[in-house]
């Protein structure tokens, strides 16, 4: 199909769509008449904007087995169909929250079924200002899901890649990636080290050891200590290696830490203390020379702001599945780049996610490096996600993850595919437990 | 200056089979005949044949020759490389990087603004610029603008005698607003461009005289572009500020709005490409800001500013300039083959063709050109 058909004179005029959307307006005190452009989907429109329309949303629960993936991610897919048959997947993963993260995209459906898909931008903005609650992780993935697979149906109909319509790539050659990885003894970090080299992978991230309270003794500062200790000297002086505190520590602990590895050389620290008092993390900030990244939790570029304009991190990490999109990531990209902060998209979604995040990833010139939740050896998710993806998505050549060369994010899913991995329900994110049976940050 | 890139290392260029790989770069160096408005229309063209126009601001010829060997054999889409690699030479920046997005979106067979994610608006709002060497000479170019669908105007601030005290000056600043207002009727608003010209005391005494007024905005009321200047204007005054019109780069709007220093946005479409100002716009949004671009140049240069504006979720206005001189206005609908800077009820309509949407007369560029290269 060529895109004048999606586009020109040849499609068939959209309208008829059902959806809800005329019987929005009951008259509530702070109901206001529209001044034109709403309801959504109408046809004010129609001599600026395209032919095509969205008209199904499908969402699918993807649970894989227990043994090779944990039971609080099962995946969260959005499909978007059109009229002229084209259609975008976008992924809406939320850990722990996977019910509510596809309720929350069928919430939307009003938006988008009857919509335009070429409107990206009014479509984000349709989502998340006009959900009235703005933000949350749960409005942000659902946004999240539906704004990805709105630009691969862009990309798709323009016949582009997306990052060629963002403006890149700015290395063809691919993405630097970095994977997860543990070495809790010399020898495993040495072992580790041999491995990633061979693998020609650059950088990898470990964890803390323990839980933190928030005021640690002697013997835990010391174990996560020498626990970076130990990965510097098994991994040599080559291999980036960056650590996530996943907000386990409180800010006086992580000023502690931070402050004691820096003779170790991170590629940054992640997460250090939780993540929604700003000037709290600022204060670990400012005692330290170890690079800070931080932003897996929050949403739209609303939520980036404080951080970068106080210059608290050197490294942001919104995570494509919840941020909003492509349209949120790229925008946090332009905050972070204008402040001289570095990108490291955070990514312990599925594969759809990981593959939409390396189009932002390759038009961005702020851009550090790719996380996936996967390791140097190939695992078995590793096959699930080669069968869902038709190829072995994010998974690093040289150290890098190559770009996609197809029209829009790049891949085909086969719904059929997607039915060997039905959705089991989910389960909360697994709590962690001090000594005497608190609560444990992470 | 060559290699201007911060950190930020670019991949080769594209291959030479590459169809928007781009062959060559041309320039005209245009001047209005009675204004003397200068501005740069760059045409790329590709292996493949295609043409992409753009517009910047004044340049010179060595400003275009960095242009050229920045841009030729890269591709239509490698824009962020463009934006790096002319940083430098904003003027060739808005224009390389604005020619590569015509040429990008007329390869994709829609227009620029749908390229980039839009449309966000179905008309965007324009402010016209009123011109004239008194009073009553402005008041005609408002009464002209009203008659030509035009619903807002930006009129300059009057020049100050040195013997005036503050407070005849702002007298004659509103009487200046009251006499266009009568020409314009009820229904039409008013920036007040100050053209940079005001200390920030002075300035801060103006937006607070005039606040009841309701200008839209107060345009670049000094051109001291610091926090502690703009904050006397902006915490003394209720009356918006609108800045930026020298400004080309994002870093210097991030300071101003982290400092609450501006209401709108005024990047320069002559030293901004439509992407550079998309970040800006970014930026903004977080602030609950409003980007208003500034247009002192050409046509092209104001279709591809109602392009940007169709694409923005916080746009607000755009700029028209609007020569007095006859000959000046024929020039420049000569230039995109037929007048393209209309309104209708104070909206510009959006061009729903390929690219610009606009044929560009290269007859009529070769005519108003004062050098060719």
């Amino acid at each position: 199909m060529i895109r004048r058909e999606f586009l020109g004179a040849m499609a068939t005029a959209a309208g008829g769509l059902k959806n809800r959307r005329s019987s929005y307006r009951i008259g509530c005190g702070c109901d206001l008449a529209p001044a034109a452009a709403l309801p959504p989907g109408s046809d004010v429109f129609k001599d600026v904007g395209s032919k095509l329309r969205i008209t199904n949303m499908k969402v699918f629960g993807i649970t894989l087995d227990e043994k090779i993936a944990r039971s609080d991610r099962p995946y969260v897919f959005v499909k978007l169909e059109t009229n002229q048959g084209v259609v975008g997947w976008g992924e809406a993963t939320l850990e722990g929250k996977a019910s509510a993260a596809m309720a929350c995209v069928n919430d939307l459906h009003d938006f988008i079924v009857g919509s335009d898909p070429m409107q990206s931008e009014h479509l984000y903005q349709l989502m998340y200002i006009g959900s009235f609650y703005r933000g949350g992780p749960v409005l942000g993935s659902a946004i999240s899901g539906i704004d990805q697979a709105i630009w691969d149906i862009r990309g798709k109909v323009l016949g582009r890649p997306v990052y060629e319509l963002l403006g890149g790539p700015i290395d063809a050659r691919g993405v630097r990636g970095y994977y997860h990885a543990q070495a809790w003894t010399l020898d495993a970090a040495r072992e580790l080290g041999e491995q990633t080299r061979e693998a020609g992978v650059t950088a990898l991230k470990f964890q803390l050891p323990t839980y933190m309270e928030w005021i640690e003794t002697n013997a835990k500062l010391t174990r996560a200590v020498k626990s970076m200790e130990t990965i510097r000297e098994g991994l040599g002086p080559d291999i980036d290696f960056a650590v996530d505190f996943h907000a386990k520590p409180s800010p006086s602990v992580a000023a502690i830490l931070v402050r004691e590895i820096e003779p170790f050389h991170l590629l940054f620290a992640e997460e250090v203390c939780p993540p929604e008092n700003v000037r709290a993390m600022q204060r670990v900030a400012k005692r330290s020379t170890t690079p800070l990244a931080t932003g897996e939790r929050l949403i739209a570029a609303y939520g980036f702001n404080d951080l970068i304009e106080l210059g608290v991190v050197d490294v942001l990490q919104p995570d494509i599945a919840h941020v909003g999109g492509i349209t949120a990531l790229w925008k946090v990209a332009a905050l972070a780049d204008a402040a001289g902060i570095r990108m490291a998209p955070h990514a312990c979604e599925g594969p759809i996610g990981g593959v939409a995040s390396l189009h932002v990833d390759a038009a961005i010139p702020n851009f550090l490096c790719q996380e996936i939740c996967g390791a140097v050896q190939s695992k078995e998710i590793n096959s699930v996600w080669e069968d869902i993806m038709g190829f072995p998505a994010m998974r690093m050549v040289d150290g890098r993850y190559p770009l996609p060369k197809k029209p829009g994010l790049g891949f085909e899913i086969q719904e059929a595919v997607l039915k060997k991995y039905p959705f089991q329900g989910t389960r909360p994110f697994p709590p962690a437990f001090h000594a005497d049976g608190s609560l444990a940050a992470q | 200056m060559k290699h201007w890139r911060g950190e930020v290392a670019f991949a080769p260029p594209a291959a030479a089979d590459d169809g928007l790989a781009i062959a060559n770069l041309r320039a005209w160096r245009l001047c209005e005949p009675i204004s003397k408005r200068r501005y740069t229309v760059v045409k790329l063209e590709t292996r493949s044949g295609t043409a992409g126009f753009g517009e910047g601001g004044p340049a010179v010829a060595t400003d275009v020759a960095e242009a050229k060997s920045a841009v030729t054999g890269r591709r239509a889409t490698d824009a962020e490389f463009i934006r790096h690699q002319l940083a430098a030479w904003p003027a060739m920046e808005a224009a390389v990087n604005n020619a590569m997005l015509d040429l990008a979106a007329r390869a994709a067979s829609v227009p620029i603004y749908q390229y980039l994610g839009g449309p966000t608006r179905f008309k965007a709002r324009v402010v016209a610029d009123v011109e004239g060497e008194d009073e009553s000479a402005l008041a005609r170019s408002v009464e002209r603008g009203m008659e030509q669908g035009f619903r807002a105007f930006s009129f300059p601030i009057p020049t100050r005698d040195a013997m005036w005290r503050m407070q005849a000056y702002t007298d004659a600043i509103r009487k200046r607003l009251e006499k266009l207002k009568g020409a314009a009727g009820a229904e039409a608003d008013f920036v007040l461009d100050a053209n940079a010209m005001l200390t920030p005391g002075d300035a801060s005494f103006i937006a607070t005289a005039l606040e009841r007024n309701h200008l839209l905005w107060f345009d670049e009321p000094t051109g001291v572009l610091t926090n502690d200047a703009l904050s006397r204007i902006s915490d003394e005054s209720v009356t918006p500020v609108g800045l930026g019109r020298k400004v080309h780069d994002v870093a210097t709007f991030q300071n101003l709005l982290r400092w609450g220093c501006v209401d709108i946005l005024r990047p320069s479409m002559g030293l901004n490409s439509i992407r550079q100002i998309r970040r800006m716009a970014a930026v903004a949004e977080t602030h609950y800001v409003a980007v208003g671009p500034h247009h002192s140049g050409g046509p092209i240069g104001t279709v591809a500013a109602v392009h940007l504006a169709a694409s923005l979720p916080n746009f607000f206005a755009q700029q028209v300039p609007r020569p007095t001189a006859e000959q000046d206005r024929a020039m420049r609908a000569e230039l995109t083959s037929g007048n393209q800077e209309t309104a209708v009820d104070g909206f510009a309509q959006l061009l729903n063709r390929p690219g610009l949407g606009i044929e560009v007369n290269e007859k009529a560029l070769a005519k108003y050109s004062e050098e060719t290269l």
